[in-house]
């Protein structure tokens, strides 16, 4: 129960910071979590294998969409892109983490702050 | 430098994506793998270290070909319009039928109100009760829909899909009646008045009740216990 409960926390942590990247611009997916590790001191790390299960149900779900673009090292890239739809998702899933932050903090002590 | 794709290919037997997406997942993954591997060698690991350290990228292969195969297909069946749209206008649609033709069975019966045209005389016909039935309907096919995650369009349209199909209805029909007995003002009264009560009154009765749901996200409980999935 406790893993599922860590499960969903991570997952909807995982889909926050991805579409708040991609917010800012479209990235491939190695990017993404080489950022998310960078800009959040290694507290959010994504490997491989948690990042593009990810991806893909957001891709699924119409949030990014994707599309090959060959970099100047020739290794094609896959870029993600936030659409409309995934841009509509993240004020609300900034309040929700707002709101379940408020409401730890006022439970147990911990700020996210 | 490993040939990543092959690793890749041969670690994952599991996937169960058509070829293309199978492809095109391979080669990302790949892709990922290469990027890894290269900025493990610029950090100065040497060749086996920098390549064991890519493979750490994934614990279980099985497991991430599972996890994939997951997020690709599952659902495929239902897509995003139809979980947004479709189903909860197909569901608020059946409902709000079925109340009127159980309504119908037991009797209630409508309230008439006879007009004059030119022509001939003609009753529009209200069920009450089933206009007053009406804004729930509206509310749940909204609500159905934002919880599925549905845009205001879709929330709008789920919760009016009732009135939407009785208007697109009587819009075929109307143009029927003109071609088997030509055009009259009788008919365009007629027209007009099946309009009325069965399009424009149960749109307007379902509005009430879906315009508090075309505002605002999904449920804020989503975090914990939950499905993310939606």
């Amino acid at each position: 129960m406790t893993k599922r409960i860590r499960s969903k926390i991570t997952r909807g942590s995982g889909e926050l910071a991805i579409l708040s990247l991609l917010a800012e611009q479209p990235l491939y997916g190695f990017e993404i979590a080489k950022q998310i590790g960078e800009r959040t001191n290694g507290a959010l790390q994504f490997t491989l294998a948690s990042l593009y299960p990810l991806l893909y149900e957001m891709e699924k779900r119409g949030w990014v969409e994707a599309h090959w673009q060959p970099n100047h090292a020739g290794r094609d890239r896959r870029y993600y892109r936030l659409t409309t739809t995934g841009r509509r998702q993240l004020a609300p899933l900034r309040q929700e983490w707002r709101s379940f932050f408020q409401a730890l903090d006022s439970l147990a002590g911990v700020s996210h702050a | 430098m490993p040939d990543w794709k092959q690793v890749v290919n041969q670690r994952m037997a599991q996937l169960n994506l058509p070829v293309d997406s199978e492809e095109e997942v391979i080669a990302e993954l790949a892709a990922h793998l290469a990027e890894t591997y290269d900025a493990a060698r610029a950090h100065g690991l040497m060749h086996d270290a920098a390549v064991a350290l890519t493979l750490q990228e994934v614990r279980d292969w099985r497991v991430l070909a599972n996890d994939i195969s997951r997020a690709k297909l599952e659902d495929n069946l239902m897509t995003n319009r139809t979980r947004t749209l479709w189903l909860p206008a197909a569901a608020n649609l059946l409902a709000a039928m079925l109340l009127l033709m159980m309504m119908q069975k037991l009797g209630v019966q409508p309230r008439l109100l006879w007009v004059n045209a030119i022509e001939g005389k003609f009753a529009l016909v209200f069920y009450f009760p089933w206009l007053i039935a009406l804004p729930f309907f509206g509310a749940a096919g909204a609500y159905l829909s934002r919880l599925a995650q549905g845009g205001t369009f879709a929330r709008l349209t789920a919760g009016l899909s009732p009135a939407l199909v009785l208007i697109a209805l009587i819009c075929l029909i109307f143009p029927w009646g003109l071609l088997v007995d030509g055009l009259s003002l009788y008919r365009l009264v007629l027209f007009a008045g099946g309009l009325l009560t069965w399009g424009v009154l149960p749109a307007c009765a379902l509005l009430i009740g879906a315009l508090p749901f075309l505002r605002g996200s999904r449920p804020s409980k989503i975090l914990i216990g939950e499905n993310n999935h939606a």
